[in-house]
């Protein structure tokens, strides 16, 4: 295995306090990789940072050895790395096939220019997107929901469309923000299994922030543990459960 | 005879809705496609009236060419504004937006070498000449009511504008329902989401609001003929609200809903002024045309509060959950 994404001393400071503080991780191709501790341990803010919607103070990431941390979002999303939100961030007014299809790359249809000039192409990329958006949602058992505004899913259907959408920008590495927040446990397998399922046939490497010990210890190779700004401890699953530094920080004392 | 019943007050009613869908569609673009507010759209119209009338009378250029470089240089002037701006949150780009039309207007009024100054065009080749920017556009005018055997000039510019409005709303209509306008649309519910799809949501509203300024562009352009003279005067920031009054009219999102608004209001607006009877008799025809504000007013009140996806809007599309 080799590292997909590496992250050297990354620091972020909003008005002078340290979210992320000298934080460096290492996600291997082909793992999935869980990053976890307390409320305001600057998880959400790392997986910011990564994903380009916050540029870091200090420090470097890279994606297969190329940098990432001065790019917007939408390169580093052409670049590989995919992400989805905490709260699902379905386009509610839109459909849900729309929402899908519109996280295809490379279309020239999203171009004026081609809109006029190349329009067998931009047909053909359509229909080939639509058939794609289609596969994806089927995977995920909304197919039957494709022509409904996506306002009307339930909060566990719309994470389930976050997946199916980032899938469609065809991505090596996804940044899963707390995959399991408010979904009920029927679809909380679903999930799980979709994730071990990806990771196995397509390659997709995971990056997840999960609140949900269970589906941290049961999916992921490795476990990233995160305190006040810093990393804590990486380790296997089994050796960050029985780490002391890891129990003082969720426990604040020892039991 | 009440002027209610003359053809020629129908035609001129007409003609203004046809030339405010125009300026509309523009917004629509901007506001009901990609969601940004542009309160400085009268800037845009402005700005392709003059440049139409400067290239005409100082350059003496063909209006077949000065009128599609008018609508080039409203589109220019959308992407100057944006490039600074479209970074900014969606309420200070509203703000910057309409000091911009302010800041067309004062330049317009001032630099009177330019534009005439406060004269207006007649002005424009300076004093003692009465410069005309529109012979050719009347010429061609007589020359589409000599083919269609038109004798009334307001009814052959009721058709002209009223074609220009139909293509471009059927080709809006169509850009709409392109996977460039699905891009839009998820712009205009979740930027951060969009960008996380791989959108340079930037690119994306740069193209709106220039798109949507050539078109106020069109509707200076329009607007000059049908006068024969403007001001600076005709474009106050009023006018950019007169705009946005007919969008939220007709529908935000919906382009077919852009000329029933434009028309609903042109009506509202021109009619409310001859009503002459009770209670609009015991005012005099110039409170009445402050009242006719009022009204319009009103029934935007009544359509928000009662009815908020327009007249033809979806209100799934409008209303939040």
């Amino acid at each position: 295995m080799s590292a997909l994404l590496e992250a050297h001393g990354v620091s972020k400071a909003f008005a002078g306090v340290r979210a992320v503080d000298d934080a460096s991780l290492v996600v291997q191709e082909g793992s999935i990789t869980a990053l976890i501790g307390p409320n305001g341990a600057g998880k959400s803010t790392l997986f910011n940072c990564i994903s380009g919607f916050l540029r870091p103070d200090e420090g470097r990431i890279e994606l297969a050895g190329r940098r990432i941390d001065r790019r917007p979002p939408h390169r580093i999303v052409a670049a590989g790395l995919g992400r989805t939100f905490q709260t699902a961030r379905a386009l509610t007014r839109m459909t849900v096939l729309d929402n899908v299809r519109l996280a295809a790359p490379a279309h020239p249809g999203e171009r004026l220019r081609d809109l006029v000039a190349r329009r067998s192409a931009v047909r053909r990329r359509e229909h080939e997107v639509t058939e794609q958006a289609n596969d994806l949602l089927r995977l995920v058992r909304l197919d039957t929901h494709a022509d409904a505004l996506s306002g009307t899913l339930s909060g566990g259907q719309r994470k389930l469309l976050d997946l199916a959408r980032i899938l469609m920008a065809s991505p090596r590495l996804i940044l899963l923000d707390e995959p399991m927040a408010g979904v009920n446990p029927a679809l909380r397998e679903e999930l799980l299994a979709h994730v071990l399922e990806l990771r196995g046939s397509r390659g997709i490497t995971f990056l997840v922030v999960e609140h949900d010990l269970g589906f941290v210890m049961q999916a992921s190779d490795r476990v990233v543990v995160m305190t006040e700004g810093r990393i804590l401890m990486d380790g296997t699953p089994d050796e960050v459960r029985n780490d002391e530094r890891v129990i003082d920080a969720y426990l604040g004392t020892h039991a | 005879m009440n002027v209610l019943s003359s053809g020629e007050f129908w035609a001129f009613v007409g003609v203004m809705a046809g030339i405010y869908t125009l300026f509309t569609l523009g917004l629509q673009v901007q506001f009901g496609l990609a969601g940004l507010l542009n309160f400085g759209q009268v800037g845009f119209m402005a700005i392709g009236a003059y440049t139409m009338a400067i290239l005409v009378t100082k350059v003496g250029w063909s209006m077949w060419l000065a009128a599609p470089l008018a609508v080039g240089a409203a589109a220019l002037a959308g992407v100057l504004v944006g490039l600074p701006t479209l970074r900014l949150r969606g309420d200070y780009f509203a703000i910057v937006t309409i000091a911009f039309s302010e800041i067309v207007r004062w330049v317009a009024t001032n630099e009177d070498g330019l534009t005439g100054g406060s004269q207006g065009t007649i002005n424009l080749t300076g004093q003692g000449t009465a410069a005309q920017y529109n012979g050719q556009w009347e010429r061609f005018q007589r020359w589409v009511g000599a083919q269609l055997h038109i004798a009334d000039k307001d009814v052959v510019m009721l058709l002209l504008v009223w074609s220009a409005a139909l293509l471009l709303l059927w080709l809006t209509a169509r850009l709409a329902r392109t996977p460039w306008g699905r891009v839009l649309r998820a712009i205009r519910e979740d930027e951060e989401a969009t960008s996380s799809l791989g959108k340079h949501v930037f690119v994306y509203r740069l193209q709106a609001l220039a798109i949507g300024a050539g078109m106020a562009g069109l509707a200076g352009c329009v607007y000059a003929w049908q006068f024969s003279f403007f001001s600076p005067d005709d474009f106050q920031p009023l006018i950019t609200f007169f705009g946005w009054m007919i969008l939220i009219l007709g529908g935000v999102g919906r382009v077919w809903a852009v000329p029933v608004g434009a028309a609903v209001f042109g009506f509202l607006f021109a009619a409310t002024r001859f009503f002459d009877f009770a209670p609009f008799s015991y005012l005099d025809s110039a409170d009445r045309a402050y009242v006719r504000l009022m009204v319009i007013g009103l029934v935007i009140i009544g359509l928000v509060v009662f009815r908020p996806q327009g007249l033809l809007g979806r209100r799934d599309e409008m209303v939040l959950e």
